[in-house]
């Protein structure tokens, strides 16, 4: 009986997360509402613009720094393994279909996971235990709209800027590789080739990526943060659940989708 | 008009904190409650201002049932000051006034902007505070804020949790001195948690707690 309930437990458990996670989207979007009044919308976007700035601004120098590291080590390895005639006409497609594609979403996402979104769940998990929401529901102010809708769409933003920052910084680290290797291959050349091979179809999966993980991300984090309500364990809990299913959620994500996409 | 109180029943799981407690607070009125460490002083207050939840009865202000009107509307109407935080710790102190006029009114900034500093400079309370953190207060810096916040909406009724604690003699004459003034230019009911003579002294009527009702003392 306690192995049934042990093994009944985990598709229980996942499905109430689930609901939760899906009514914690409603949640958001009906408090949407409130942005139809200027005064609101005023309040919102001085948070949205601070959730930017934090998510999004200060993570450029990670993003920038793992971009360096990935397009260098990429386009050396390529080196290593590709001779320089083939890897000539094909470095362009292999750099889309290896680093615009797949590296440069996941990493961007597992950074804002790292920075941003625990971060987010432990502001939340404070807030609780200060019995800061209570402050606001005293004030008349849903602490959805305060706390929950700057991250719902300011992570998303956020998630796409890093995606074309972390390729913009990718494509500059990888053509220092190239240039150090064959100096003859122009930057202008470099850039052609890959953007021969950027169709629409890679743009839009990759802003659905960016959509759909940026604010899945965001809403867990808010949801574990605000399970946290005794004590300060809650939180260290709720960060180490949270960055868990955010890592599960958006490799997910990615899968499925560029499976659905690239498959041929 | 003012605040009518009928059968208020507050109740935690397994603890009754009050029971059919009737209380009637006209507009213009002040009435300190006499409180001791947990004896439901806290509980009362926000169960009158509606923002408990599962609170019984009736509380009615100037027509309005107030637990169970919405809560855009309790905040055009209530006020409430709280003994500890009860501020959004992200917020600027400046930010923290302000939230509840850019939220529910339709002031322009300006208008917003000159009412809260009509109302700090009336509670003392200095500009230099406008753009610290709730973390770098003290206790009385934090409750004063909480005081300017809700003065700052004319609430129609004033709730506050134990106003005087640490805060000098002075400055609670002067405090109290500004909230009568208040009450003179836009009427409104206030009841206050005290265990100070002073308060009590300055109130209208003083209750204390007793058998989970309010027993009136003078």
């Amino acid at each position: 009986m306690l192995v049934v309930e042990a093994f009944g437990r985990i598709p229980r458990n996942t499905l109430t997360f689930l609901m939760d996670i899906v009514g914690l989207i409603s949640v958001a979007l009906s408090a949407s509402r409130h942005l139809r009044k200027s005064n609101r919308r005023k309040i919102f976007f001085t948070l949205f613009v601070r959730q930017l700035y934090n998510t999004g601004v200060r993570a450029l120098f990670i993003n920038g720094m793992i971009a360096i590291f990935v397009g260098t080590l990429l386009m050396a390895r390529l080196f290593d393994y590709i001779p320089q005639q083939l890897l000539a006409d094909q470095y362009g497609y292999l750099f889309v279909v290896i680093i615009f594609r797949e590296l440069g979403p996941l990493i961007s996402g597992i950074i804002l996971i790292a920075r941003s979104a625990t971060a987010i769940t432990f502001e939340i998990g404070y807030l609780r235990l200060r019995r800061e929401f209570q402050v606001l529901n005293g004030l008349g102010i849903n602490p959805v709209f305060l706390f929950l809708l700057p991250v719902f769409f300011a992570f998303p933003v956020s998630l796409f800027l890093m995606f074309l920052y972390f390729d913009f910084i990718c494509v500059l680290s990888a053509y220092a590789m190239i240039w150090i290797s064959d100096p003859g291959i122009t930057f202008a050349v470099f850039v052609h080739s890959i953007l021969q091979h950027i169709t629409l179809n890679e743009v839009a999966v990759n802003a659905v990526k960016a959509i759909l993980g940026g604010m899945l991300i965001g809403i867990i984090s808010i949801y574990f943060g605000a399970r946290a309500s005794n004590s300060f364990e809650d939180v260290s809990e709720a960060i180490s659940n949270s960055t868990t299913s955010q890592l599960m959620a958006f490799f997910l994500i990615n899968v499925v989708l560029s499976l659905l996409a690239y498959t041929q | 008009m003012g605040l009518t109180i009928r059968d208020l029943h507050i109740e935690y799981p397994g603890t009754l904190v009050f029971d059919a407690l009737n209380l009637d607070v006209n507009e213009g009125e002040t009435i300190a409650i006499e409180t001791q460490v947990l004896d439901g002083g806290t509980s009362l207050l926000r169960g009158i201002g509606g923002f408990l939840s599962g609170v019984g009865g009736d509380v009615q202000l100037n027509g309005i049932n107030l637990l169970t009107c919405d809560a855009s509307e309790r905040a055009a109407l209530v006020g409430f000051v709280y003994e500890q935080q009860g501020l959004v710790s992200f917020y600027t102190t400046y930010e923290n006034i302000v939230l509840p006029l850019q939220f529910h009114s339709g002031l322009s900034q300006d208008e917003i902007h000159e009412r809260v500093h009509r109302e700090c400079a009336a509670l003392n309370v200095e500009e230099a505070l406008f753009n610290l953190k709730p973390h770098q207060l003290n206790d009385v810096q934090i409750r004063l804020i909480n005081l300017a916040r809700a003065l700052c909406v004319n609430p129609q009724l004033l709730l506050i949790d134990e106003l005087e604690g640490g805060m000098s003699e002075e400055y609670l004459q002067a405090t109290m001195a500004r909230l009568q003034e208040k009450q003179q230019n836009s009427p409104m009911a206030i009841i206050i948690t005290t265990s100070n003579e002073f308060v009590m002294q300055k109130a209208d009527k003083v209750y204390s707690i007793a058998n989970n009702d309010l027993v009136l003392e003078h």
